[in-house]
């Protein structure tokens, strides 16, 4: 009798956790989605509503896609955005790198940019990833203060090295995709 | 009076244009989002994060085979269970040379995984969703574009550590010939 209480216990203790857990974890997407991803929906929304209805999306589709629709326009746009001084402005959120990815989506909608370069545009819109929040996030490390003093411009400094670098690579790993 | 009218309606378009998008966003990323984030939450509260811990105490180690560990397995393990910005705390277990180039890396890796694991940084989604969206309308499928990004998203994060932890030695270095020219 004993044994088959224990056993009842357990079965139950584990049910309750996972079940538990499942429930926690179902509010805590339910309260990221709402909080973090409908508010910059609406907002992109809105930009895209509003490039498809004025005809920016024309003049984007001439100035833009040019230079996104090859691998020394999108190493140049790589290297603008992880300019050191510039990097750590253009970060905040991933309001610019999303703007620009939005951009470049409708391009690629409509094929005026052709599909293989998407791989290697999403590094080039994203050099600058993180530039803004060296000091917090090296703090969150348990960084010393004269950890932080040299990390931040090394980061930023390697950024400019290897922003453009992730392009390249990018490039020739998108050999074979969206050919057919 | 003719104009005025037109004029409305050409303003109010804009925004039924954007409302037309923000339903096809709603109803085809935010379901998927949820189930999806909802199932990797609950994995990762069973599995307990505090099991990584581990793989922090040995990545800080010295040797060529450490760096993949520190600036691959690491910021995947941290950024797959720990998500923005609670993963950049991984960086406790190193030493203080390894610190920057580990942040760095980490924080290279919060959009790669987001075709494929969402819950990382959902705040962020349109990294990835912008041009997703548009190969998706475009009509190739997304998935072939997902895992490229978050495999080559793992090579870019391995050599960003290495550059990174270069250019910390090189420039901590003359830090300290700087305060100390008398030596």
């Amino acid at each position: 009798m004993k044994g088959i209480n224990k056993l009842l216990e357990s079965i139950g203790r584990g049910v309750g956790k996972v079940v538990g857990s499942m429930y926690q974890a179902g509010r805590d997407s339910v309260d990221q989605v709402i909080k973090n991803v409908l508010p910059f929906m609406a907002f992109i929304s809105l930009i895209i509503g509003i490039i498809l209805k004025t005809g920016i999306g024309d003049w984007i589709a001439r100035t833009l896609s040019p230079l996104a629709g090859s691998l020394l326009g999108l190493v140049v746009l790589s290297i603008i955005i992880a300019i050191p001084v510039l990097s750590p402005l253009l970060g905040p959120g991933a309001v610019i790198a999303s703007i620009i990815g939005t951009l470049l989506g409708t391009q690629f909608a409509t094929k005026a940019i052709p599909a293989q370069y998407a791989l290697p545009a999403l590094f080039a819109i994203n050099p600058q990833v993180g530039c803004d929040f060296i000091p917090v996030g090296l703090a969150l490390g348990e960084a010393e203060p004269e950890t932080v003093e040299v990390g931040v411009p090394a980061i930023l400094f390697s950024r400019f090295i290897t922003g453009p670098l992730a392009v390249v690579l990018a490039y020739f790993a998108s050999f074979g995709l969206f050919t057919n | 009076m003719q104009a005025l009218a037109s004029a409305a309606e050409w303003f109010i378009g804009l925004f039924i244009a954007g409302g037309e998008q923000f339903v096809g966003l709603v109803t085809g990323i935010v379901p998927l989002l949820i189930v999806l984030m909802t199932f990797v939450n609950a994995l990762i509260t069973l599995i307990g994060p505090e099991k990584i811990d581990k793989v922090g105490e040995a990545a800080g180690k010295e040797g060529l085979i450490y760096y993949p560990i520190r600036y691959m397995i690491l910021p995947f393990l941290a950024v797959f269970f720990l998500t923005n910005p609670m993963a950049y705390t991984m960086g406790r277990f190193l030493p203080e040379k390894y610190k920057p180039a580990f942040y760095d890396s980490a924080v290279s890796f919060v959009h790669p995984p987001l075709g494929i694991f969402p819950h990382v940084n959902p705040g962020e989604y349109f990294v990835w969703g912008g041009i997703a969206a548009g190969i998706e309308q475009a009509g190739y499928r997304v998935s072939d574009l997902a895992i490229r990004y978050l495999l080559i998203g793992l090579v870019v994060i391995l050599f960003r550590g290495i550059v990174t932890e270069r250019i910390t030695a090189i420039m901590s270095k003359r830090n300290v010939v700087a305060e100390e020219p008398a030596s």
